[in-house]
């Protein structure tokens, strides 16, 4: 096995062992059951996919900086797996929303803000593609990742201004047990080692993949390409 | 005195090439044409000479200056017609000169006597898409003097002129150092010294008096 | 080395000279949005009663959506491609042509505008004040530059409708949030018509200062 395998294997067991505390070592929810241990899960994606998209705008500033392809290339890996990790999130979240509110869908602070964020991350992904590739894909999509970062936060807050307007009910209550609060990180660190590994393993895909469509345009240089003298035909 | 000083240029575009190991060294006051096939990469090459397109490796100093630095500095002392002219249509010629001569931080008075100079004294008035093909060229070419560069890169300028493309592309390029593309070898022998022959993104030679290519 | 001033101006007066001469976007925008406004009669069954609730939402629709079709027409010519590039080749900077053209983008976003809200009142017997109009004003400089930027983007780039309203859209929302309850406040509905207007200047000033940083690495390579 080499390393990235080796990486693997073992972000797999850490989920695993993460897994086991969700589900045997945390206690169930006295008011909505066993389906609210989706929110382990859950809240670890939402800040990993968040994190990842931390990835794409630090790396899409380097970039821009200094024209630095390495940066560009864990912003592509950074902008890949922050979008896994967003659809999971809202996959989860309409799955654990469902029985407890009754509705898949509700238009609260934090759906809207992963929902703006997955719509980013696919305007991201679509720029690179569909941009000349090379400078100009990487120079657009760094734009596009940055004001994205900064946007997130905006329409939270936005969301939540608007609500202190129209106050409604409130949903969510964030009071934990500590043996919840013990699984949760738990399942947060395991969630971001996955996603630095799958990063990693991404870069170096991306790498691979620069380095493969260069390799096929390059062909033996002329030996002399100066000035030689060609006959004048006359 | 190099005007031109250009090592290795190459430029890919994704998985494509569109120039490979392009030398050059270009002295003042020369005027140089570029040939080859369409495709062959002479668009791409007099963009980077323009600094209007950064290649994806090499070298290039213009004026003494690293043109992949400078470039904004460059752009005042060259002047460049690129293969689609880019007029404003709604506008007259004389706006349009008017228009580019305020970018350029000249004065307004540049464009009428551009316009003279490149036989549009007439049609001054004249929204440019209602101009001929021909007269819209001399509009992109008056455009790229405005400022009265040192350099003038010209991709294809005789494509629509008509028989009288010769004088008005002489006189344009007096006493400055001129790269440009054509498809046209009679044009290309009677206005340059030298030429360059582009073939799929290689230069496979430069010439004087230049004449064949297969 | 060129005023900066200067080039934004003469950049604005001349996408605003352009369209003067053709009057081809301001009509087709005025003319999208009394279409949005009569499908809207018919889709929400406006009446007296729910038009003060309905219509600021009405506003914003019809305002993004033709702020799309602007935005989408505003770079995309081949020609006007070319000519971009005739301008980088300038002394001018970047950020001052970017800021011509989204001053010029804000005033022709401003006619229809000027189309928009009268009609509004006059379909739904929604009042037309100051502050709906101020309201409106506001957003529309904060959204112009942002429209302007990714217009700028997407106009090297294939499939642009397709991108367009994907990444203009999500810098959109806190605007239309801010934006929307605004009018709704000027409309008689309840809420704090200073905090909105006071959080749409915000906005305004973070994406102008933003876009205008942005420019240059959009507009020239």
């Amino acid at each position: 096995m080499n390393r990235y395998e080796k990486a693997a294997a073992a972000a797999v067991v850490l989920m695993l062992a993460a897994g086991a505390a969700i589900f045997l070592y945390a206690p169930t929810d006295a008011l909505q059951g066993p389906v609210q241990r989706i929110f382990y899960l859950h809240v670890s994606a939402a800040i990993t996919a968040y994190g990842c998209f931390a990835v794409v705008l630090v790396g899409g500033a380097i970039y821009l900086r200094n024209g630095s392809f390495v940066a560009d290339r864990f912003a592509r890996a950074g902008a890949l797996v922050g979008l896994v990790f967003t659809t999971v999130t809202l996959v989860m979240g309409m799955l654990w929303a469902k029985p407890i509110w009754g509705t898949y869908w509700t238009w609260d602070a934090r759906l809207t803000s992963t929902l703006v964020l997955w719509i980013i991350y696919a305007g991201y992904l679509l720029v690179r593609r569909l941009a000349e590739p090379g400078r100009q894909a990487a120079r657009f999509a760094a734009v596009v990742g940055i004001f994205g970062f900064i946007d997130v936060p905006i329409v939270h807050f936005s969301v939540t201004w608007w609500q202190t307007q129209h106050p409604g009910p409130i949903i969510v209550n964030d009071a934990l047990p500590p043996e919840m609060l013990a699984t949760f990180f738990l399942t947060m660190a395991c969630t971001l080692v996955l996603a630095a590994v799958m990063v990693v393993i991404r870069y170096r895909i991306e790498t691979l993949a620069d380095g493969a469509v260069q390799a096929v345009s390059e062909r033996a240089p002329i030996v002399s390409a100066r000035e030689p003298e060609a006959e004048p035909v006359n | 005195m190099s005007i031109i000083v250009a090592n290795g240029l190459t430029q890919w575009f994704g998985p494509e090439v569109a120039l490979e190991f392009v030398d050059l060294a270009i002295d003042s006051g020369e005027h140089v044409a570029v040939l080859g096939e369409n495709g062959a990469g002479k668009t791409t090459l007099l963009r980077i000479l323009a600094t209007a397109a950064r290649p994806t490796s090499g070298r290039l100093q213009i004026m003494g200056l690293d043109a992949l630095k400078e470039r904004r500095r460059l752009r005042q002392r060259i002047g460049y017609v690129a293969h689609n002219p880019g007029l404003y249509p709604a506008l007259s010629a004389a706006e349009n000169l008017e228009f580019f001569c305020t970018l350029q931080g000249v004065s307004r008075t540049c464009a009428a006597e551009t316009l003279d100079a490149v036989g549009l004294g007439s049609v001054a008035n004249r929204p440019a898409g209602l101009l001929s093909r021909g007269m819209q060229q001399r509009l992109a070419i008056g455009r790229a003097i405005l400022h009265n560069p040192k350099l003038l890169v010209l991709d294809e300028p005789d494509a629509s002129l008509g028989s009288d493309a010769a004088d008005l592309l002489a006189t344009v390029m007096a006493e400055r150092t001129v790269v440009f593309a054509t498809h046209d070898h009679a044009l290309a022998n009677r206005l340059c010294q030298r030429t360059l022959i582009l073939r799929h993104g290689r230069s496979v030679g430069t010439a004087t008096r230049l004449h064949v290519v297969r | 080395m060129t005023n900066s001033f200067a080039v934004a101006l003469a950049v604005a007066r001349k996408d605003l000279r352009a369209e003067w001469r053709t009057r081809e976007l301001v009509p087709a925008l005025a003319q999208f949005v009394i279409l949005a406004l009569v499908i809207a009669n018919f889709g929400f069954q406006i009446d007296a009663r729910n038009a003060p609730s309905i219509a600021p939402g009405i506003l914003w629709l019809a305002l993004v959506f033709a702020g799309l079709v602007a935005f989408g027409r505003a770079f995309a010519a081949e020609r006007e491609q070319a000519s971009l590039e005739a301008l980088l080749m300038t002394p001018a900077s970047p950020v001052a042509i970017f800021a011509g053209k989204a001053l010029a983008a804000t005033l022709l976003l401003v006619g229809c505008e000027a189309v928009l809200l009268p009609a509004l009142t006059l379909f739904f017997g929604t009042p037309l004040s100051v502050q709906v109009v101020a309201a409106v004003l506001v957003a529309t400089i904060g959204m112009a530059s942002l429209g302007c930027l990714f217009a700028a983007m997407v106009a090297r780039v294939r499939a642009r409708e397709l991108l367009l309203p994907l990444l203009t859209l999500p810098l959109w929302i806190p605007f239309i949030v801010a934006g929307g309850q605004a009018v709704q406040v000027a409309m008689g509905a309840s809420g704090s018509y200073d905090q909105a207007m006071a959080l749409l200047v915000d906005f305004d000033i973070l994406f102008v200062v933003l876009t205008s940083l942005a420019a240059r690495f959009v507009l020239d390579e």
